[in-house]
C-alpha cells in the first residue's frame, strides 16, 4: 500500500540512527537526524531553536569555532588531491599541450602552434557537423533523461507490492552491456526484419493502409532520434537511482505538513519534492550535460556515426582523429574546444542554480 | 503522484495502484526486452540468432554456449581480476572522494570554490585524449601490465566528489555543530556524523563506481598484456572479430559478467531505499 | 554502509587478495623480455613477442602456428600477445607512443602498412630478403604492393582479402535460376536478382537477392574502370566525378532502389552479411574467404563464383591483406626474421592458416595446392578464388597515411548520402570530389 496514513515519530530516521549506532556516538543516540522536525526530542546542544536558526548564523558561528580549518581541509583533500593531480590533472594538461602539436603517435610530436585550432574553426566541415549533432543530442537527452528519471524515482519511491522487483528491472538497462543493447535496438529498428517494423508492416497489411515503418538507421533524419531512444533507455536507470537516494533525504514531516495544509499530490511534488531534491537535480544536470556532450558509445556501437555522419558526435570525432586518423594533436584540439563549451555551460548553470537550488547548509554557490 | 499525499479511500487507492502497476509492467517489458534478447541469444545456436520473424525463445536451448564461453579463455582468472579491481577501485574511490567532498561541503577555507571548479573541469575532458599521457605515466612508473595500473589511476574521481558534496550539503549543519561542541574533530564528524547519514548516496555511488570499473574496457585493454591482469570486458571483446562475431558466446559471457553487478545493486538497493521498505509497508 | 554488505564486500576483497597472492601483482611480461634479450643466444632460447588480433578460435590457430614453429626451432620462443580486433590498432599505437621498446612486440599483424612505414617504426625488410634469398614471386600479382612503401618491402601479407560471390544453392534451385558462373555480367546479375527478390504485398522485402557491405562499392567502380583517386600512392586529385564511376554507383543504387540489394546500413543492423546469408534473408553476398568456415560449420548448401562484371569491364578484386611486420625497435631482429620467413612459407605458417579454412593464402603455390583447392569442404568452386586472385588489382585503398581520414571523413559519408538518396549520384560524387580535393590541397598533395 502506497501511502503512510499517520505521522511516524520513528520513521525512516530511526532506521538511519540504528544503522549508524554501531559506529556513531553522535547520531547513534539521537533520533533527530533531520531539520524541520520540530516536535522531536533533540539531543545534546541541539534544540528546536538551533534547528531553525538561519544558515548564516550557524555558519558564522561555526567559523569562529574552528579557525584552523584551512590546514584541516588540505589534509582531507590530500588523498584525493594527490592522486587527482597525478592521474587526472597532469594528463589533462598534457592533452592541452598536445593540441599545439601534430602527433601521429608513432614519430615524435611536431610543434605547429595554433594550426589545429585554426583548421577546426575555419576549414573543418566535419567539425561543424559533429558540433550540430552533439548539440542536438544534448538538448534532447538531458531534459528527457532528468524528467523520466525523476518520474520513475518518485513512482518507485513508494511502498507498492513488488516495488523492489520494479526497481531492479528499471535498473537492468544500466547494467546490460552497450553492445547487447545496441544490437537489440538495431534489430528493433531494422526496416525489414525488426520487431517494431514487423508490427507496422503487419498493421499495414491488415488494414490496407499505406503504412510503412521508417527506415530508422538508414535515414539521416531518423538515425538521431534512434540514438536518443537508445541513450534514454540505457541511462534513465542511472538518473533514477540517484534521485531515489535523494528522495530518501527528504524528511517525511514536510509531506505530512503539506498534507495538513491540504496540498494536492502535484503541489506537494512542486513545493516539497522538487525543491528538496534540487541539489541532486543540479548535480544530474551538470553530469548529464557533460555526459551528453561526450556521447560516444551509443553512436559508436549502434550506428558507427552514420549514416552520412548524422550521428557522429564530438567525442566520436576525437576518437577517430586520435586513433583512426592518427592525428592526436587535432583530436586534443577538438577536446579542448569541447571543454570550453562544456565549461561555459556548466559555469552558466552554477550561476543560475542560486535561483532554484535549495541547499540546506554551508555555502553560497 | 507522490507517495506521501493524502488519499481518501481505499477504493480509489486500489484503482490508482492498478493503473500504476499497469504502467510499471509495460515499462518493465520495454526495459527487459534487450536483456531478454541477450539471454535468448546466449542460448541459441548461431543460425537461429538473426532469423525472421524474431524469436525470443531459443529452440533448441544450447547450454553448451556457456561452457564454450568459459573455455574459450581463462574466464575464471579474468573474472577474479575484474572483481579484485572493481572492489579495490570502489573502496578507494569512496574513501578518497568522501574525504574531499567533506572538505568541499563542510570546511571553510580559501580557494574552496576555485579548487572545486578545477575538479569539475577535469570531467569535461574526454578520456580519449588523456589516455595516451596516462599510459606514458604508467610506463614511467613501471606499472604496465600490473594491477596498480588498473586500480590507482581510476581511484580518483571528480564525479564521486561532486555527487557526495551535493549530498553532504543537504545534511543539517547543526549536527556538525553539536558534535563540535562535544569536542569532536573534523575527522570524527566525517566518520560519525556525515558518513552514517549518507547511506543512500553511498549505496548509489557504490553501484556506479563498481559498474564503471567492472565494465571499463579501453583502459584495461591498453595497460594489460597478459592473462594474469586482463579483465572480463577485454576478454569478451575478443568475441567480436574482424569478420565474424560469435554472438552466442559474446552474449553468454555478458550474462555471466552481469551477475556481480546485479548482486551489488540488489545489496545496495536495500540501503538506498531502506526507509521505504522498513516503514512504508507498515502504512498498509 | 550496512554491516552485512561490508561482510560481503570484505569476502570479495579477501578472495581477490588471495588470488593476487597466488600470482604476483606485477608479472611484467616486459621484464621477462628484456631479461631474455640480455641473454646470449647460446645460453637458452630467445623469446620474441608476436602480436595480432583475433577471436579465441583464431588465437588458437595462431597458437598452433607458434607451437609448430617452436617445435622446428626450439631455440626461439614465440610468445603471443593477442588483442581483440576492435581496438587492436589503438593499443598498438599507444604502445609505440610510449616510446618504450620493451613493450612493443617484435612481430605484429598490421594494416595499412604505409602509415606505419612512413613513420619509421617498421623494419625495412629489403636487406633481410636480399640476405636470405626469400622468394617474393610466389605472392599474388600486385599483392606485395600493399606492403611496400617507397619501393621497399615492410611486411608480408598473410592472405589476399579478395571478394567472390557466395550464393545459396537452395534458394537458386527453389526459384529456378541458373547458378552464376564466369560468363555473368551485371545484366545477368540483375536478371537473376529480379527473380530472387521477394517483396510482400505490404511492401516489406522478405528476401533480397544481394547483400553487400557499403565499403565494397569500390569494387563496382573499379570493375567499370574507375578509381577513387588519380594516383593511389601520391594523389593530386579526386577521380570519382567521372562518368564511369557514376555509372557503377548508379548500378548499385538501382539495385537497392529496386529492392534487389539490401541497403548496407540495414545489412549491418540485421547482423552483417554472414547472418543474413545464413538465415536466407539474402540469396547472394559478396565477401572474402573469411566466411567459409562459419558457413561450413552451419552446414549451409552454398557455393562461390567470380563476381559478375559489366560488359567490357574488368575483374577488379582488391589485392590487399593485413601483413606481418617487424618492429624497428625489436631487440631480436635475427630471430624475428627467421620467424617471419617461416610464417610466410608454404610448409610453415601458410599451410596451417590455409588448413584452418578462413583465408585465401597470400602465396600462390599454397592456394593452388590440394590443401586449399581440394580440401573436401565447401565451397566446391574454389577456382573462383584463383581467377579473382590472378586478376587482383591495387587501388581499393590509398597507399598513404592520410587515406584513412580521407576515406572515413569524406568518401564514405558521401557514399552514404548517395545510397540513402539524399543527393543524386552526380551531385553526390561532385560533392565528394570537392571535399577530397580540398583535403588533398590542405595536406600538401601531391608530395
Amino acid at each position: 500500500m502506497g501511502v503512510r496514513q499517520t505521522p511516524h515519530p520513528h520513521g525512516n530516521h530511526k532506521v538511519r540512527a540504528e544503522g549508524a549506532a554501531d559506529v556513531a556516538p553522535y547520531s547513534g543516540h539521537t533520533t533527530f537526524a533531520h531539520r524541520a522536525k520540530p516536535k522531536l526530542p533533540l539531543q545534546a546542544h541541539m534544540t528546536a531553536q538551533t534547528a531553525s536558526v538561519s544558515q548564516q548564523t550557524s555558519v558564522s558561528r561555526w567559523r569562529r569555532y574552528r579557525p584552523d580549518q584551512q590546514w584541516e581541509a588540505y589534509l582531507f583533500l590530500l588523498p584525493s588531491f594527490a592522486g587527482f593531480l597525478i592521474f587526472v590533472a597532469i594528463p589533462v594538461i598534457a592533452s592541452l599541450a598536445l593540441s599545439f602539436f601534430d602527433w601521429n603517435l608513432l614519430s615524435p610530436p611536431e610543434f605547429v602552434g595554433v594550426k589545429n585550432y585554426v583548421q577546426l574553426l575555419t576549414s573543418d566541415r566535419v567539425f561543424r557537423k559533429v558540433l550540430f549533432n552533439t548539440f542536438y543530442f544534448t538538448v534532447t537527452i538531458v531534459p528527457l533523461q532528468l524528467a523520466f528519471g525523476l518520474l520513475l524515482a518518485v513512482a518507485l519511491n513508494r511502498a507498492v507490492r513488488g516495488i523492489e522487483i520494479y526497481r531492479l528491472i528499471y535498473f537492468m538497462p544500466v547494467v546490460t552491456t552497450i553492445v547487447a543493447a545496441a544490437l537489440v535496438f538495431q534489430w528493433f529498428f531494422n526496416r525489414d526484419f525488426g520487431i517494431l517494423a514487423a508490427a507496422i508492416w503487419e498493421l499495414g497489411a491488415k488494414t490496407g493502409l499505406p503504412i510503412r515503418p521508417p527506415d530508422w538507421l538508414n535515414d539521416p533524419d531518423w538515425a538521431k532520434p534512434a540514438v536518443v531512444v537508445l541513450t534514454l533507455w540505457k541511462n534513465t536507470g542511472f538518473t533514477m537511482v540517484i534521485y531515489l537516494a535523494a528522495l530518501q533525504g527528504v524528511p517525511r514531516e514536510l509531506y505530512d505538513a503539506a498534507k495538513v495544509d491540504g496540498a494536492s499530490g502535484w503541489q506537494s511534488f512542486r513545493y516539497v519534492t522538487f525543491p528538496m531534491v534540487s541539489p541532486t537535480t543540479f548535480f544530474l544536470m551538470v553530469i548529464q550535460m557533460i555526459g551528453a556532450f561526450q556521447l560516444f558509445s551509443e553512436a559508436f556501437v549502434m550506428t558507427r556515426g552514420g549514416p552520412a555522419q548524422a550521428t557522429l558526435t564530438i567525442v566520436f570525432y576525437i576518437y577517430q582523429m586520435a586513433f583512426e586518423f592518427s592525428r592526436m594533436g587535432k583530436g586534443a584540439a577538438v577536446a579542448w574546444v569541447l571543454f570550453i563549451f562544456i565549461f561555459l555551460f556548466t559555469f552558466i548553470q552554477t550561476r543560475l542554480q542560486r535561483r532554484w537550488v535549495h541547499y540546506e547548509a554551508g555555502g553560497e554557490s | 503522484m507522490t507517495t506521501r499525499t493524502a488519499v481518501d479511500g481505499r477504493a480509489a487507492f486500489d484503482a490508482r495502484n492498478l493503473l500504476i502497476h499497469a504502467a510499471l509492467i509495460f515499462g518493465s517489458v520495454v526495459m527487459l526486452l534487450p536483456f531478454g534478447w541477450m539471454l535468448a541469444t546466449s542460448l541459441k545456436a548461431p543460425p537461429q540468432i538473426f532469423t525472421y520473424p524474431p524469436t525470443l525463445i531459443p529452440n533448441p536451448v544450447v547450454w553448451q554456449n556457456y561452457v564454450d564461453t568459459v573455455r574459450a579463455m581463462p574466464f575464471g582468472r579474468f573474472y577474479l581480476n575484474s572483481l579484485f579491481v572493481a572492489v579495490s577501485v570502489t573502496t578507494l574511490q569512496i574513501l578518497t572522494a568522501s574525504l574531499s567532498a567533506f572538505a568541499f561541503a563542510r570546511l571553510r577555507y580559501r580557494g574552496r570554490e576555485a579548487l572545486f571548479l578545477v575538479y569539475l573541469a577535469t570531467l569535461m575532458i574526454p578520456f580519449q585524449v588523456t589516455m595516451i599521457p596516462n599510459f606514458i605515466l604508467i610506463r614511467y612508473l613501471r606499472w604496465y601490465d600490473t594491477f596498480y595500473a588498473l586500480i590507482v589511476p581510476t581511484a580518483f574521481s571528480a564525479f564521486a566528489v561532486f555527487l557526495l558534496r551535493q549530498y553532504f550539503r543537504g545534511i543539517p549543519v547543526e549536527l556538525d555543530e553539536a558534535a563540535r561542541m562535544d569536542g569532536a574533530s573534523s575527522l570524527r564528524i566525517w566518520a560519525r556524523v556525515i558518513m552514517p547519514l549518507s547511506g543512500p548516496v553511498l549505496a548509489a555511488l557504490t553501484i556506479f563506481v563498481f559498474l564503471g570499473s567492472w565494465n571499463d574496457f579501453l583502459w584495461p585493454l591498453v595497460v594489460t598484456n597478459s592473462n594474469a591482469t586482463r579483465t572480463i570486458p577485454v576478454g569478451l571483446a575478443s568475441f567480436q572479430g574482424q569478420f565474424n562475431t560469435d554472438w552466442h558466446l559474446l552474449m553468454a559471457g555478458s550474462v555471466i559478467a552481469l551477475l556481480p553487478v546485479l548482486l551489488v545493486y540488489i545489496l545496495a538497493q536495500k540501503r538506498f531505499v531502506e526507509g521505504i521498505t522498513l516503514s512504508g509497508m507498515g502504512g498498509r | 554502509m550496512q554491516i552485512r554488505q561490508w561482510q560481503v564486500l570484505s569476502i570479495l576483497v579477501l578472495a581477490a587478495l588471495l588470488l593476487s597472492a597466488c600470482a604476483p601483482v606485477a608479472p611484467s611480461a616486459s621484464d621477462a623480455d628484456s631479461g631474455a634479450a640480455e641473454m646470449p643466444a647460446d645460453e637458452g632460447p630467445v623469446t620474441i613477442t608476436w602480436a595480432m588480433w583475433g577471436s579465441p578460435a583464431e588465437v588458437a590457430t595462431h597458437q598452433s602456428v607458434a607451437d609448430a614453429f617452436m617445435e622446428e626451432r626450439p631455440e626461439i620462443q614465440v610468445e603471443i600477445a593477442a588483442e581483440p580486433w576492435g581496438d587492436y590498432f589503438t593499443k598498438i599505437r599507444t604502445l609505440w607512443a610510449s616510446g618504450d621498446a620493451s613493450v612493443v612486440p617484435d612481430v605484429l599483424f598490421l594494416s595499412p602498412i604505409q602509415s606505419y612505414a612512413s613513420e619509421g617504426v617498421l623494419e625495412n625488410l629489403d636487406p633481410w630478403i636480399d640476405k636470405s634469398g626469400y622468394n617474393l614471386d610466389d605472392y599474388w600479382p600486385s599483392l606485395m604492393e600493399f606492403a611496400t612503401h617507397e619501393g621497399s618491402v615492410y611486411g608480408f601479407p598473410r592472405d589476399i582479402g579478395l571478394e567472390v560471390l557466395y550464393y545459396n544453392i537452395d534458394i537458386f534451385d527453389e526459384v529456378g535460376v541458373p547458378y552464376p558462373d564466369e560468363s555473368w555480367t551485371w545484366n545477368d546479375l540483375l536478371a537473376a536478382a529480379e527473380q530472387l527478390t521477394v517483396v510482400e504485398d505490404s511492401g516489406r522485402v522478405s528476401r533480397y537477392a544481394l547483400g553487400m557491405e557499403g565499403g565494397k562499392f569500390m569494387l563496382w567502380v573499379m570493375q567499370n574502370g574507375g578509381a577513387p583517386l588519380d594516383d593511389m600512392r601520391n594523389p593530386s586529385r579526386c577521380a570519382l566525378a567521372e562518368p564511369k564511376v557514376a555509372e557503377a554507383m548508379q548500378f548499385f543504387k538501382d539495385m537497392m532502389d529496386n529492392n534487389y540489394a539490401m541497403p548496407p546500413a540495414n545489412l549491418n543492423q540485421a547482423g552483417g552479411d554472414a547472418a543474413v546469408f545464413q538465415s536466407g534473408q539474402v540469396a547472394m553476398i559478396i565477401q572474402n574467404a573469411s566466411r567459409v568456415s562459419a558457413f561450413n560449420a552451419a552446414g549451409m548448401n552454398y557455393d562461390v563464383a567470380v563476381v559478375p562484371i559489366p560488359d567490357g569491364g574488368q575483374r577488379a578484386a582488391g589485392a590487399g591483406g593485413a601483413s606481418w611486420v617487424m618492429s624497428a625497435l625489436s631487440d631480436n631482429k635475427e630471430e624475428a626474421w627467421t620467424f617471419l620467413q617461416w610464417l610466410q612459407s608454404t610448409d610453415g605458417g601458410q599451410r596451417i592458416y590455409t588448413a584452418s579454412g578462413e583465408i585465401l593464402p597470400a602465396l600462390q603455390s599454397t592456394a593452388r595446392s590440394d590443401a586449399f583447392l581440394n580440401s573436401g569442404q565447401p565451397p566446391v568452386n574454389r577456382q573462383a578464388f584463383i581467377i579473382e586472385g590472378e586478376n587482383a588489382k591495387i587501388g581499393r585503398t590509398g597507399y598513404f597515411a592520410e587515406w584513412s581520414e580521407l576515406n572515413g571523413s569524406f568518401i564514405s559519408p558521401g557514399r552514404d548520402q548517395i545510397f540513402t538518396g539524399e543527393v543524386s549520384v552526380e551531385d553526390g560524387l561532385a560533392a565528394i570530389c570537392e571535399q577530397v580535393d580540398a583535403f588533398l590541397a590542405e595536406n600538401g598533395f601531391p608530395k
